[in-house]
């Protein structure tokens, strides 16, 4: 277990800057997700942690020592591939024990961990295969088995979930969430997928084109995005960010409220509006409506609603869940 | 109806069609220039006969002593008891040797040196290519140039190292197929490493990642990973190099044309000497024979045994 901590962490890659300065402290025990579109540099960091990347500038320290330039092998870390980088030509016991063997660790110690780890993962009666006869769920876990057995002082996930369907990956989501809880180590997990983010983390980080938005609790984030990136970022469906007179009237540069946070009444509201498309969810209906005033709106109505593509509708911000980005960069909520 | 639907067929099948018109060509240059000619050899081998006249299943009592006679196993067992013969299978072997332990370990080696993309490695891999494109009797010229002990490197190296008289190396029994297995392994070995590139290249870079995490260094990627990942290759480039050492024949002409005293033979040059040039048909046919048997048992055996499952 251990503190993850970069310090003035720069990166290029010859005159391209991808990260320009970033200092970033991942606690002891976390579980942090660094999350952000493609190509924000969240994997070229996380690469960086692992050692697969040098550092151009600044300074990385694990569990208080500085491994900037040490090898990846020397820091104390094991990663989760997305493409799981399992050996095609090695069982699963092999693919497991791998690091051990190089390690020099004895026959019967590297056969108790590795036992232990299939244990855990409840890949027991699947030792003797090849990666090939197994589902991705199945490699996924021999590759979350890999990183256990070495007893590593940080995880690092690279997007790991990106290459299982809806259902696996729900389930190894929790699986994941649960393996936390029970090793207690440090986890820092790359994606790209806020869903993933908000329902793993206890620490993410919002990044943008190499620098960080905002860093928090999943719920801070969700409560009190710091600027319009986050703020459309997190949730899902996205934040509505209105412009024009309903900011300007509010003395803002943007108004942001989230589509559950809106009321729709066929009689009375603030803002008028007509449904151009409703998606019925079920549990949901999700509508989206054009309005005058407030341009296109995402509106999040509970349970099954009656509504009709054409209908005139009306709408009413909730009073406290109104986000105001001032021109000065301030947020308030009203 | 079947008419109807063969028609059909012919008008919406695209494989149908491939097969229709491609198939029956290469059929036909593979029947009139492969196996007829192949079978022809089996035909001739149990003969004395020059090439000359009617062929020996015309031989009748008019022709028989004039054009060549019958003469069963004795092509095979002069074959086995020549001491030439001998030694160029020896020699064929010493090809087999000399390309699994130097030439193939060789490549590998380069080709884990350079197979990553860059500038630099782009370089290196033509120029190590440049050999292979090379026709093969130009490169047996060069080496027979090089060799020379009046004016070419030899003479050089003779004059260096002060010898009295101008080293002949080509011209020398102990070396001459010393001198050729070089040449070999120098035009070669480019093509079995350009195989490995291929193979080299398209392992994922995070399976490499994940054993530099593992803890793996350069040489433990390559003997733990790189190596049996490409194995495939590995075994297709051994293939390659037996059945060519059977073969190899352009670059002994010019270098030393099986001399001296028919040391430095290969089976094929051995055949071309003593098949064609001494006009026995027969003869060379029988040669031919073994050398045809031979490459289809070592396919045989080792498609069947090293790339089985592949």
């Amino acid at each position: 277990m251990a503190e993850v901590r970069m310090t003035n962490v720069k990166k290029n890659y010859g005159s391209v800057e991808v990260i320009p300065d970033l200092s970033l402290t991942i606690p002891d025990g976390s579980f942090s997700v660094l999350v952000g579109p493609s190509g924000c540099g969240k994997s070229t960091l996380l690469r960086m942690i692992a050692g697969l990347e040098e550092v151009t500038d600044g300074s990385i320290h694990i569990d208080g020592e500085d491994v900037t330039n040490a090898k990846p092998s020397d820091r104390g870390i094991a990663m989760v591939f997305q493409s799981y980088a399992l050996y095609p030509h090695m069982t699963v016991r092999q693919n497991i024990g791998f690091g051990l063997k190089l390690a020099k660790t004895p026959k019967d110690e590297i056969d108790r961990r590795v036992d232990e780890a299939a244990d855990i993962l409840q890949l027991g009666p699947l030792l003797d295969r090849k990666p090939r006869q197994l589902s991705g769920g199945q490699r996924q876990r021999v590759a979350i088995g890999r990183s256990i057995v070495r007893k590593p002082k940080v995880f690092l996930f690279d997007e790991p979930l990106s290459n299982l369907d809806a259902a696996l990956r729900t389930q190894m989501r929790v699986e994941l969430a649960e393996l936390h809880a029970k090793l207690g180590a440090t986890m820092v997990y790359v994606t790209h997928d806020q869903v993933e983010a908000m329902t793993m983390a206890d620490q993410i980080v919002i990044m943008k084109a190499g620098i960080i938005q905002q860093v928090g609790r999943p719920m801070d984030l969700y409560n009190a995005p710091e600027n319009p990136f986050v703020a459309g970022f997190i949730g899902s469906p996205k934040m509505n960010l209105i412009e024009g007179s309903i900011a300007s009237a509010r003395k803002s540069k943007l108004v942001g409220v989230r589509p559950e946070h809106i009321d729709v009444s066929p009689d009375a509201g603030e803002w008028e509006g007509t449904l151009r498309y409703a998606e019925h969810l079920g549990s949901d209906t999700v509508a989206y409506i054009d309005s005058e005033v407030a341009g296109s709106v995402t509106v999040r109505l509970q349970g099954e609603v009656a509504i009709n593509r054409g209908d005139k509708v009306f709408m009413t911000p909730r009073a406290g869940n109104i986000h105001l980005f001032r021109e000065n960069g301030a947020v308030e909520r009203a | 109806m079947q008419q109807g639907s063969l028609w059909q067929k012919w008008i919406h099948d695209d494989r149908l069609r491939m097969i229709i018109i491609f198939v029956p060509p290469a059929i036909l240059v593979f029947t009139v220039f492969v196996m007829l000619p192949m079978i022809q050899a089996g035909f001739f081998s149990p003969w004395k006969w020059s090439g000359y006249g009617p062929a020996p299943w015309a031989f009748n009592e008019a022709t028989d002593a004039t054009f060549g006679r019958w003469v069963g196993e004795r092509n095979f067992d002069r074959m086995f008891g020549h001491s030439a013969f001998q030694q160029a299978v020896w020699n064929s072997i010493l090809v087999i040797v000399v390309s699994l332990l130097i030439q193939l370990p060789l490549a590998l080696m380069l080709a884990l040196m350079i197979y990553r993309t860059s500038r630099a490695n782009t370089i290196f891999r033509l120029v190590f290519f440049m050999p292979y494109i090379l026709a093969e009797v130009a490169t047996g010229l060069i080496f027979a140039f090089a060799l020379d002990g009046n004016y070419g490197l030899s003479a050089w190296f003779s004059q260096m190292l002060g010898l009295e008289e101008a080293w002949f190396p080509l011209a020398e029994k102990p070396w001459a197929f010393y001198a050729i297995l070089a040449a070999l392994v120098w035009k070669y070995f480019g093509f079995h490493m350009m195989i490995y590139i291929a193979g080299l290249q398209s392992i994922s870079s995070e399976l490499l990642e994940s054993a530099e995490i593992d803890g793996a260094t350069t040489w433990q990627k390559a003997i733990y990973i790189k190596i049996p990942l490409i194995w495939p290759a590995i075994t297709v480039s051994i293939f390659y190099s037996v059945l060519g050492a059977l073969q190899v024949f352009d670059l002994v002409m010019p270098m030393t044309a099986g001399g001296p005293s028919n040391s430095s033979h290969t089976l094929v040059s051995y055949l071309y000497n003593f098949g064609f040039i001494r006009l026995d048909v027969g003869f060379g046919s029988a040669v031919g024979v073994f050398l045809f048997v031979t490459g289809v048992v070592f396919a045989l055996v080792y498609r069947n045994t090293v790339q089985k499952g592949q």
